[in-house]
């Protein structure tokens, strides 16, 4: 006899993508259940323990700016905090933590816990209950079946997993985690679409094995970066510093040498990798010019003596890893904990996708994460939150979001997946958002803490805080367009003295600040309102980004108004004469939803957009 | 969804819901077949305003005034009608302007170009009859018409848009398209891959780099002005088997022994052109290789550049031999790869493109007889019968063709031009801000913005690139990867 339980929400795996759905889902008031594999696991950095970085710390502030817990547990768990592209201007910063692996696993087992409205479950999902094509629940080994409106899976990359090392190889998902099987085999039954991708991690290394005195130290920023908008540095464990070193021409000579008993060189795998993460022999063979190439050397946490060897992914046999290590720099006598390995799995077509992460053969299902052919912890986090809050509109029966590539990286995502798809692991980079200046790490909350709160998602804590800094944003603005500078008065002197810049005509701050000399803290000393400090910053960026901005927003108008175009889903595209026949098989295949989406097809020109628009408005116009 | 954004100012434009644009377009409008008038049109909010701009006062709306057509600077380039429709009572349901005037094309031309120094946008291809649909001046049954007209219009505009580029002229906008992009892939990857060990330019190299290009764009936006671009007008090309008469025919057209003529198939292995003057019309003649099947290496190289030739033509003479037996019309043209004739290519825009451009020409007629009418029509096509060894019926042809070609084609190769020019000038001004941002500010990411603004106006000739093809760049060019 089986149990039966009932839920709004049914989330599968506990990675990031999934806890992110589950307190997403809880957080909007959904009854929420994660079923995971094993509980130990929730939470868990399957790869080197870092968070964020160029184009993915913009993520992280995104799910901060919703209330999701990446940003805050980082926080809680970061040893080792930097900001990049310091010098190269606001739009573009970025932070990176390493994180300490345990403490990190921990706190997001800790929010999990203590999210109302979610229950924790540990089972293996063997089948979906899935009714004229509209999901109803899922059931366990157990034969447990949970009863749901909406369910989300996070699975990773459970799906066929294989791991070469050297010629050897076996079945399994990452980290140990065995591949579930009966429930791959019941996915693989529906219509969606698999594609094979792999990805590589380098050998792990025991700290008490390396000589550090060789190695090149990497500090942490000073001052240290915070990842939340709620963040503090008295949150911040124990600091620890970070390493640099070096291959060297022996290390390339052990690669060449061993080439032909590489799996990738070999041609026993077949996924695709990412072109962004080569293996080692893939950048000794491609860049054969180079002497050298870079190892970031990061802790995985105050606890433990392994070190991830950052930038050595390698499938080469066991023997010739243990070599090639020792040929480098302080590693010479470098003890091996855990061999590097290339696994490659399954992931479902992303453009067999709605945008709100909803499936479009199954209602009610949901896909986030790795299983989307993205990578990253962040790029998994920021779609677990999509795709849970998505769950529990569903549930409620309301409309479906997604935010636009103009509002978030999150929009940029999930815009790139479901309308060109992807045929490497997805990462994140700043030259994908074309809104690149409006899209900045350091206004995340100004982009869609409100959007949050409407959704339910945003708790009255971060919600105050929040309406409080937009206050003081706005009245600090319009206390320096206010505050005149006369030529010839002691103000003026005064203001020449602290920025050095002499003005030739009366002005107020807010203008002068636009000026690439003058900067917040110049104005905040003239002003003397320390009340305001903490916003003056997010002043000047604005001001200074302001003519960009405005040139932008033109293009975002029209984006704007093709949003409002929808296209009917009984366009016929293939009968569509004036299209290419591999435009029209694109469109037939995408179907957009709107004018804008079809915009971003490849391959399409505003003429095709112009005949989209007259078949879209004469089907409007007969009915 | 929207959010609240500090950034974000509201737009003062109308928001149409049709989700087409807002600003004005102008373009020349003139009726096919009216060598002698053209036309300037302008629709949008700023017609009137650009109107007044350019003759210098207000008219009454619906009423043809005379007026001078004057450049910025003052100095008249015109005199003609000018006309002002108000909104909504137009062809398109906006405002709308025309400015007649009798001075050629190169002064229609230079009209334009006024019309958009002061701020209007070169339409698209069909996009008047496109707005017109939107603001509801034309019923449903129109839309189909629409649709067929923006789909012959682009593929005139691409045809004169890839014959201006054809030569020196394209190599040099290949070039600094190249550099511009060399450029983006550094600063973006500087951008994103911050921690990797890239041998970065310095921003002082990066702003000389910059600098060179902007002397390059405007070397190159001077020779486009000096007309460089635009070497010939409308481009007939005439093809066929081998020994029809196709080179006959030519030298009749230009009036003297241009190609060779000799009774052996296959002398013609190369294309010839030849520009002329008809009735005021630059129109130039291309005799081709004929066409047929073969293993002549070299004739099989003419074979191929004739193909490219019919790509190119605004019109395809097709001559074929009259005194002897030939297959119908289709059958020959899939025997010379033509058109392909399967079912799933025959409703292709491809095919009906090639059909709205074949002129079909008999020749030889003097070894028949002349007691043949000398247009007659077979199918829905019309057939014009001539012999280019006598002459006889080929001022019939020439009418046919000014008839078919008319001003409107004449302007496309303008309209291309013109195109460019706007193309060049955006990434002038976008490299030049650019660098100045750069060098007063140091501000890198909004360097890298206006670097990518001009890469797009350049994409604009060229064919644009997405920005994974940007990434794929910097991955090839940089060992990046942790
Ligand atoms: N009788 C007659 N012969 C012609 C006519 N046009 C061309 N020819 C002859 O046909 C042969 C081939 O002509 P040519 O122009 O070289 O043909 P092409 O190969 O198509 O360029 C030459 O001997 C011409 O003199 C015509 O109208 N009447
Ligand atoms: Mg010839």
């Amino acid at each position: 006899m089986s149990d039966q339980q009932y839920y709004d929400v049914i989330i599968i795996g506990g990675g990031h993508a999934g806890t992110e759905a589950a307190l997403a889902s809880a957080r909007t008031g959904a009854s929420t259940c994660l079923i995971s594999q094993n509980i130990e696991t929730i939470g868990q950095m399957s790869c080197n323990p870092a968070i964020g970085g160029i184009g993915k710390s913009h993520l992280v502030k995104e799910i901060d700016a919703l209330d999701g817990v990446m940003a805050k547990a980082t926080d809680r768990a970061g040893i080792h905090f930097r900001v990049l592209n310091a010098r190269k201007g606001p739009a573009v910063r970025a932070t990176r933590a390493q994180a300490d692996r345990q403490l990190y696993k921990q706190t997001i087992r800790g929010f999990v816990e203590n999210q109302d409205n979610l229950k924790l479950f540990q089972q293996t999902v063997v089948d979906l209950l899935i009714v004229n094509g509209v999901v109803k629940g899922v059931k366990t080994q157990l034969d447990v079946i949970f009863h749901a409106n909406s369910v989300v899976l996070t699975t990773g990359t459970f799906l066929g997993g294989l791991i070469h090392i050297g010629m050897e190889s076996h079945t399994g998902g990452r980290a140990g985690d065995p591949p579930s099987n009966s429930l791959a085999k019941r996915l693989r039954e529906l219509p969606f679409r698999v594609d094979r991708l792999k990805t590589g991690t380098p050998p792990r290394i025991d700290a008490r094995s390396v000589d550090f005195s060789q190695l090149e130290e990497q500090p942490g920023d000073n001052p240290r970066p915070v990842m939340s908008y709620l963040g503090s540095i008295e949150q911040h464990p124990e600091q620890r510093m970070c390493h640099i070193t070096y291959t060297n021409a022996d290390t390339h000579d052990i690669i060449r040498k061993n080439l032909k008993r590489s799996p990738l060189f070999s041609g026993k795998i077949d996924g695709t990798g990412p072109r962004y993460c080569p293996s080692i022999e893939d950048k000794v063979v491609r860049f054969a010019d180079r002497d050298q190439h870079q190892i970031f050397i990061e802790p995985e946490g105050l606890n433990t003596q392994e070190l991830y060897p950052n930038g050595i992914s390698t499938s080469l046999p066991y023997d010739v890893q243990i070599a090639l290590i020792r040929t480098i720099k302080g590693f010479e006598n470098a003890h091996i904990t855990r061999p590097g390995y290339a696994i490659e799995y399954d992931y479902f077509d992303p453009r067999d996708l709605n945008f709100s992460l909803e499936t479009r053969f199954i209602e009610g299902l949901f896909f986030a994460g790795q299983i989307n052919g993205t990578t990253g912890y962040e790029e998994a986090a920021a779609q677990g939150l999509l795709a849970g809050s998505n769950a529990a509109l569903k549930a409620a029966g309301k409309p479906l979001w997604h935010p636009r590539r103009d509002e978030a990286y999150l929009g940029v995502l999930v815009d790139d997946l479901v309308n060109q798809g992807t045929n490497e692991p997805y990462r994140m980079f700043t030259s994908r958002a074309e809104f690149r200046l409006l899209l900045r790490q350091d206004n995340a909350d100004a982009r869609l803490t409100q959007m949050g709160r409407e959704l339910g998602l945003v708790s009255n804590v971060r919600w105050d805080i929040f309406c409080e800094k937009q206050k003081k944003i706005n009245e600090l603005t319009q206390m320096l367009a206010e505050f005149k500078i006369i030529v010839g008065t002691d103000l003026a002197n005064k203001f020449n003295k602290i920025t050095d810049v002499k003005i030739s005509k009366d002005s107020d701050l807010l203008t002068l600040l636009k000026r690439p000399e003058v900067n917040a803290q110049h104005v905040m000393k003239l002003i003397d309102s320390p009340d305001y400090n903490l916003v003056g910053e997010q002043v000047e960026i604005q001001i200074k980004y302001q003519g960009y901005i405005k040139r932008q927003q033109a293009e975002i108008d029209k984006i704007d108004r093709q949003e409002q175009v929808v296209l009917p889903p009984e366009l016929d595209y293939l009968a569509m004469e004036g299209l290419s026949n591999e435009l029209r098989e694109k469109l037939a295949y995408v179907k957009p939803p709107t004018l804008a989406k079809a915009g971003r097809i490849q391959g399409i020109t505003p003429a095709a957009l112009s005949l989209l628009l007259i078949h879209a408005k004469k089907i409007r116009d007969m009915s | 969804m929207t959010s609240v954004n500090s950034d974000r100012t509201t737009s003062g434009k109308l928001k149409y819901a049709s989700g087409i644009e807002t600003d004005t377009i102008a373009a020349i409008a003139t009726p096919a077949g009216k060598g002698g008038i053209g036309i300037v049109r302008l629709s949008g909010p700023e017609a009137q305003n650009i109107l007044v701009k350019i003759i210098g006062k207000k008219i009454t709306p619906r009423y043809a005034t005379l007026a001078s057509f004057l450049d910025q600077q003052g100095e008249k380039l015109d005199r003609g009608l000018a006309l002002f429709f108000p909104a909504p009572h137009s062809f398109t349901g906006e405002h709308v302007a025309e400015l007649h005037g009798h001075g050629g094309p190169v002064i229609i031309d230079l009209l334009l170009s006024e019309c958009l120094s002061h701020g209007a946008r070169l339409a698209k291809p069909g996009e008047y009859s496109e707005r017109a649909y939107h603001n509801n001046k034309l019923d449903l049954v129109q839309a189909e018409a629409i649709a067929d007209l923006i789909n012959s219009a682009s593929a005139n505009a691409a045809r004169a848009a890839a014959r201006s580029l054809s030569g020196d002229f394209s190599i040099q906008i290949n070039k600094v398209a190249e550099e511009i992009k060399n450029l983006r892939v550094y600063v973006e990857a500087s951008i994103d891959f911050p921690e990797e060990e890239i041998d970065f330019l310095t921003e002082g190299q990066v702003s000389q780099k910059a600098q060179k290009i902007v002397s390059e764009l405007k070397l190159l936006l001077i020779s486009s002005e000096q007309g460089v671009l635009l070497r010939d007008g409308i481009r007939l090309v005439i093809a066929g088997k081998p020994n029809v008469g196709k080179s006959s025919l030519l030298n009749c057209l230009v009036g003297f022994d241009r190609a060779i003529v000799t009774a052996h198939a296959g002398t013609t292995r190369d294309s010839l052109s030849e520009s002329i003057t008809l009735k005021g019309l630059p129109i130039t003649f291309v005799d081709t290789a004929g066409l047929r099947t073969t293993n002549d290496v070299v004739e099989l190289e003419g074979i191929k550049r004739t193909h490219e030739e019919i790509k190119k033509a605004d019109r395809i003479i097709l001559v074929r031999d009259a005194s002897i037996k030939n297959r119908a019309l289709e059958e020959e043209l899939e025997e010379l790869n033509l058109i392909d004739n399967s079912d799933e290519n025959k409703k292709t825009n491809d095919r009906s493109d090639f059909f709205g451009r074949l002129l079909l020409v008999n020749n030889k007629m003097d070894l028949i007889g002349e007691n043949l009418p000398t247009i007659n029509i077979s199918g829905n096509q019309s057939v014009i019968n001539i012999s280019a060894l006598t002459g006889a019926g080929v001022d019939n042809l020439v009418e046919e063709i000014i008839q078919l070609v008319g001003y409107q084609q004449q302007t496309v190769g303008f309209s291309a031009r013109r195109r460019h020019i706007e193309s060049l000038n955006g990434a002038l001004t976008a490299l030049e801000l650019g660098i100045s941002q750069l060098n007063t500010m140091a501000a890198g990411e909004l360097f890298a913005e206006d670097l990518k603004c001009a890469h797009m106006h350049c994409g604009d000739i060229l064919g644009h690139m997405s920005s994974d093809e940007l990434l794929g760049e910097i991955f090839s060019s940089f060992c990046i990867g942790k």
